[in-house]
């Protein structure tokens, strides 16, 4: 998956660079998250300031990347999301597991 | 469908031209001038087939195929070598590492592009034959994630619908236990997921579920907020589960009193149509979904059906839609739909058949459970 990444001082911005999240490449997503959980990055936000849609699979990785942050004490902020796909995350009870922000300068406010 | 086909070579000449000869003929062709730079575009992006050279600098064609090889998801892309060399020792190496043919580059272009369109249509064929032949086991095994039909019960009717994306086997989930003459549970799950992946992982949800109910029920507990509570725990326990998760909504209807209650965990708002109010109501259950934390505490809410009143359990499938081309997530089109469809009288069945047209198209597997109370 076409991804971008920037550190911010111990704060990773991975800026996800497709128009959809889907199923394509939501294994792919995850493997290059966790990847970066593995080498120390345990403070993340995941930009989604380009995606227009996201599917189920996708909404899985996420959850299991904020599962593998647990262990560290991590943090994981999602950013940038369109009104789409915040209202699905409130629909599902999802913004009580993940802390949203409206863009990524929000989002590195909170570390 | 547009297929993407990854070229590898040291020599620029020979990159620009195949991505000309492919690009002509309706692939999109990346290129990398090293293993390095192919690697990095790997990172990002799965092709459906690789064609590499042979001798490259610093790593070369063998090293490459050999790094592949090494990673479950890359090693499944088909690959061609590309060869200047006529050493049968080198295309033999080459097919000993699991590449499926080489091409000369003094094949002309028409030959070149005919042996790439038909090992994408030969994949393409295998690929499908392998589906058949799971679809036809699981079909032998009578494996399925959804009933055949809805229980038959004295104050409520029951009806759903379900349907496939893509003609495979989804997430979705349903499931009606009639635990003695009063209770009927009806269950609607969805696994995080699409496809064959989701489809494998319902039934351990399925069985988990039927076994929570059935043990709650011996030990002469309904309630759900408890059901949901224990199914949280066991599948949390799981670690089958870690990384899979699934959405719950499940409806508790008492054949004696009329009595419905609802919760779930992850699940999109259950809706009723009031018929007196002319107005539909959603239920929204605190859950999160199952398996996240180790302790999870789930809500239940009581839910009076009466007269014409409907209560609609639904997927995310129902609300996922493509508009002419842009996809989106969007639960009011289809409150708006079904809304529609009750005030002009019409059964709430017909919402399967005007939800989707041909500027909306369907980008997940549906399910919709109706319940009706049936007049005394």
């Amino acid at each position: 998956m076409k991804i971008n990444k920037a550190v911010h001082g111990e704060v990773m911005v991975i800026t996800i660079e497709e128009k959809e999240a889907n199923l394509s490449n939501s294994e792919q997503f995850k493997t290059q998250v966790i990847q970066e959980i593995a080498a120390g990055r345990h403070r993340l936000i995941i930009s989604f300031i380009h995606v227009e849609y996201l599917d189920s699979s996708f909404l899985g990785a996420l959850v299991a990347i904020l599962k593998a942050l647990l262990p560290y004490e991590g943090r994981l902020i999602l950013s940038g999301m369109n009104g789409d796909i915040v209202n699905l995350f409130e629909l599902t009870r999802l913004d009580k597991i993940f802390v949203l922000k409206e863009n990524t300068d929000l989002a590195l406010k909170e570390f | 469908m547009n297929k993407t086909i990854l070229m590898v070579d040291d020599d620029i000449v020979q990159l620009e031209l195949f991505k000309r000869l492919l690009t002509a003929n309706g692939y999109t062709c990346k290129t990398a001038l090293s293993v390095d730079a192919a690697e990095s575009i790997l990172n990002s992006e799965i092709p459906d087939l690789i064609i590499s050279d042979y001798q490259m600098p610093v790593k070369d064609g063998f090293d490459f195929r050999r790094i592949l090889l090494q990673h479950d998801l890359l090693k499944q892309i088909p690959f061609l070598f590309l060869t200047s060399v006529s050493d049968n020792s080198f295309i033999q190496q080459g097919l000993d590492l699991k590449a499926i043919d080489y091409i000369s580059k003094g094949t002309p272009a028409k030959q070149i592009l005919t042996k790439i369109d038909n090992l994408m249509q030969s994949v393409r064929t295998h690929y499908e034959k392998s589906l058949s032949e799971i679809k036809g086991i699981a079909e032998k095994l009578n494996l399925r994630n959804t009933p055949e039909a809805a229980p038959v019960l004295k104050r409520f009717s029951i009806s759903f619908f379900n349907t496939h994306y893509q003609n495979h086997p989804g997430g979705d989930f349903i499931d009606f236990i009639q635990v003695n003459d009063r209770y009927t549970f009806i269950i609607l799950g969805d696994v995080m997921g699409k496809k064959w992946g989701a489809w494998f992982f319902s039934f351990s949800f399925l069985s988990y579920i039927r076994s929570a109910v059935r043990l709650c029920v011996y030990d002469g507990d309904l309630s759900l907020s408890v059901i949901l509570a224990k199914l949280n725990r066991v599948i949390y326990s799981d670690t089958l589960l870690s990384e899979i998760f699934s959405t719950l909504g499940i409806v508790l209807l008492d054949d004696e009193t009329g009595a419905v209650k609802y919760a779930g965990a992850g699940d999109l708002p259950a809706l009723k149509y009031d018929e007196a109010k002319e107005e539909l109501k959603a239920y929204r259950s605190e859950g999160i979904l199952l398996g996240f934390l180790p302790e999870s505490t789930y809500n239940e809410l009581d839910i009076r059906l009466e007269g014409n009143d409907e209560l609609f359990m639904i997927s995310d499938g129902m609300i996922d839609f493509e508009i002419d081309g842009v996809k989106r997530s969007d639960i009011n089109i289809f409150k708006l739909k079904l809304y529609e469809l009750k005030k002009n009288g019409r059964s709430a069945n017909d919402i399967k058949d005007i939800l989707f047209d041909k500027h909306t198209s369907q980008v997940d597997d549906c399910s919709i459970i109706t319940i009706k109370p049936i007049r005394q």
